[in-house]
């Protein structure tokens, strides 16, 4: 019993009293399948110790090359280049993008579906009137000029054919005439809170299929950095940054708006979890409130 | 395929060249420096520093002793390849467009522009291939054109011929002892200037480009047209590759013609076209200006091509490349 108690060191003298400043040494342990793991030990910039695991497989490829061309190799270099180390420098050389090169015989049938995929949206786009709620201007909506000053067309030719079925709901209640303030609450089916929310229930419908909920943005965001972000999915049609008001900064959230819910499932796709400014975006489909 | 990209040139390459063995590539550019790389990994070995003009042309001797380059400072250099020094000098009235070693090293073709009054001309040297021997300064001798002037030349097999291809579109053959006329052929086009002329490795057929947007391929011999190449674009340079057999053919719209057209219709893309069908099997992206001059690896393992950007590519090919094959010749197979 004593030789096991001696030969086992104390447990109060292990681990415990371990400098914490020191690395444990770098270990190297051979794999019997010819691989070899090497554990290193280093501490990164918050001074927290990180532990790396590295599995290395060594291959050795022999070439036989001319011995002219061998001797080529070792060259001292010449020129602009003399005095220089061996290996290619970074200035004069660098290594492009893949390019992914396959000799067929159709291959421009092949490039062509590439691009009728590509062209798919601008065709659509195409047949596709673009008419501006408020205007009827060839543009967006959003990117109308008389969008702050302009109520929609829509919705100032809804009330004026509403009005008449309208009058009757007030008229009744109120008992006086159709000119008369009515409380929005005490206004009859056809009330404006109705139709607005009518209105409103049409504009969702269209619209929240293909409106993504970005969260966790940057408070120094700019609705157009957003839509520079977001068009790149697809034709976005709404950016809207909520924003404090008295500070004029983001609040933190925005909604995105896209024609095609497709766009607007491959933005969420894309973005969410994206950097952007010192946040990591998070984006989702829009839940209808 | 990851391409190389060498970025030694601060203006349009003119041409590229590989040494025999494939394993050095040597760049000329409208900049006064030419650079030697490995072509493995696209080191760069040095610089042959001296001219003072645009370089238009490059080659390289076949044991890679001997480097020739031919500027727009009327000048013809000789330089050795391992060191980058000035060997010789020879001086022209006019710019220097295309030299040429011949198959054996023994004798260097020259074509100069015609200019000032003066008519164009091929020039052949003697070449000694010896680093430490004196070359001599007159030529052989001189083919003058009085028509239409020579833009570009090569040896035949043998040195028996000298082809070049000219202004007009001609392609014509001279006796490479003597140089006189011996067959004259109007390959492409009338008045459509030949851009490339690039031999076969066993040099008895060659491959012509000409701004009339077609790639030729002629014999040697009777100067026949044997495979005919179409394209949508001019063309500033065709390869022929060993190993498979394909052409690759570079151009672009003409470079003033660069920045009021789109990257996209450009056509700054290495075309590969079947060699016997005649079909096109598929292009290469990667240069934002037009291609002016494309080199095959004399093994055939890769191709390298320069463009008005400035810009080498080298690209080795990989897989897919090496097992494409049409299905008549599979069967063979």
């Amino acid at each position: 019993m004593p030789d096991i108690a001696s030969s086992r060191a104390n447990w109060a003298d292990d681990e415990e009293f371990d400098d914490p400043s020191v690395l444990p040494p770098q270990q190297v342990i051979n794999n019997p399948d010819g691989t070899k793991t090497v554990v290193t030990y280093r501490f990164n910039d918050n001074g927290k110790k990180v532990k790396t695991t590295r599995k290395i497989r060594t291959t050795i490829v022999k070439e036989h090359v001319n011995p002219r061309v061998a001797e080529r190799k070792e060259w001292a270099k010449f020129g602009a280049e003399k005095g220089h180390s061996r290996g290619p420098d970074l200035s004069t050389t660098s290594v492009g993008e893949n390019i992914i090169f396959r000799p067929s015989t159709n291959w421009k049938s092949t490039s062509k579906e590439d691009n009728t995929e590509e062209n798919k949206l601008k065709d659509q786009l195409k047949d596709k009137k673009v008419a501006c709620r408020i205007c009827r201007g060839d543009h967006f909506t959003a990117r109308c000029p008389f969008k702050d000053t302009l109520p929609p067309l829509d919705d100032a030719a809804a009330p004026a054919a509403e009005e008449s079925p309208a009058a009757d709901g007030p008229g009744a209640i109120g008992g006086s005439g159709g000119g008369s303030y009515v409380a929005p609450h005490l206004r009859g089916k056809k009330g404006a809170g109705e139709s607005m929310s009518g209105t409103g229930g049409s504009y969702k419908d269209r619209d929240d299929l293909a409106t993504l909920r970005v969260t966790n943005v940057s408070e120094f965001a700019e609705e157009s950095d957003l839509r520079e972000m977001f068009e790149r999915f697809g034709r976005v049609t709404r950016v809207f940054l909520a924003k404090d008001r008295d500070t004029g900064r983001a609040k933190g959230f925005a909604f995105i708006s896209y024609v095609d819910r497709s766009d607007a499932a491959k933005a969420c796709e894309r973005m969410d979890g994206f950097g952007y400014g010192h946040l990591i975006l998070r984006v989702e489909f829009a839940k209808r409130s | 395929m990851r391409p190389i990209l060498l970025q030694g040139h601060e203006r349009s390459l003119t041409q590229i060249k590989y040494n025999k063995d494939g394993d050095l590539l040597f760049s000329t550019a409208k900049d006064h420096v030419v650079c030697a790389w490995y072509s493995v990994n696209g080191e760069r070995v040095g610089t042959y520093k001296g001219h003072v003009g645009a370089l238009w042309t490059v080659d390289v001797d076949p044991a890679t002793t001997l480097l020739a380059t031919g500027s727009a400072d009327n000048t013809i250099r000789i330089w050795d390849v391992r060191t980058g020094k000035q060997l010789k000098m020879w001086e022209f009235p006019t710019a220097v467009k295309r030299v040429e070693f011949s198959e054996d090293g023994t004798l260097l073709l020259a074509v100069t522009e015609q200019r000032m009054g003066h008519l164009g001309t091929v020039v052949v040297f003697p070449i000694t291939v010896d680093l430490e021997a004196e070359q001599v300064d007159e030529p052989n001798f001189t083919i003058t054109f009085r028509e239409s002037k020579a833009t570009v030349a090569a040896w035949s097999y043998l040195n028996k011929y000298i082809i070049t291809g000219h202004e007009d579109g001609r392609v014509s053959q001279y006796d490479g002892k003597t140089g006189e006329l011996i067959r004259d052929v109007q390959a492409h086009e009338l008045d459509m200037q030949i851009t490339d002329i690039q031999m076969a490795p066993d040099r008895t057929y060659f491959i012509t480009c000409s701004k009339d947007k077609t790639a030729k391929i002629l014999d040697v011999n009777e100067l026949k047209v044997m495979k005919t190449y179409v394209t949508d674009t001019p063309l500033n340079t065709a390869a022929l590759t060993p190993k498979k057999d394909f052409v690759i053919l570079g151009g672009g719209q003409e470079a003033r013609d660069v920045t009021t057209t789109s990257q996209r219709q450009g056509k700054f893309e290495a075309r590969f076209y079947h060699k016997i069908f005649e079909d096109e099997i598929g292009r290469v992206k990667g240069h934002f200006g037009p291609l002016n001059t494309i080199a095959v690896h004399p093994q055939g393992v890769g191709y390298a091509s320069g463009g008005e950007d400035g810009y080498v590519r080298v690209h080795h090919f990989d897989k897919p490349y090496f097992d494409f094959a049409y299905e008549v010749e599979k069967m063979k197979g």
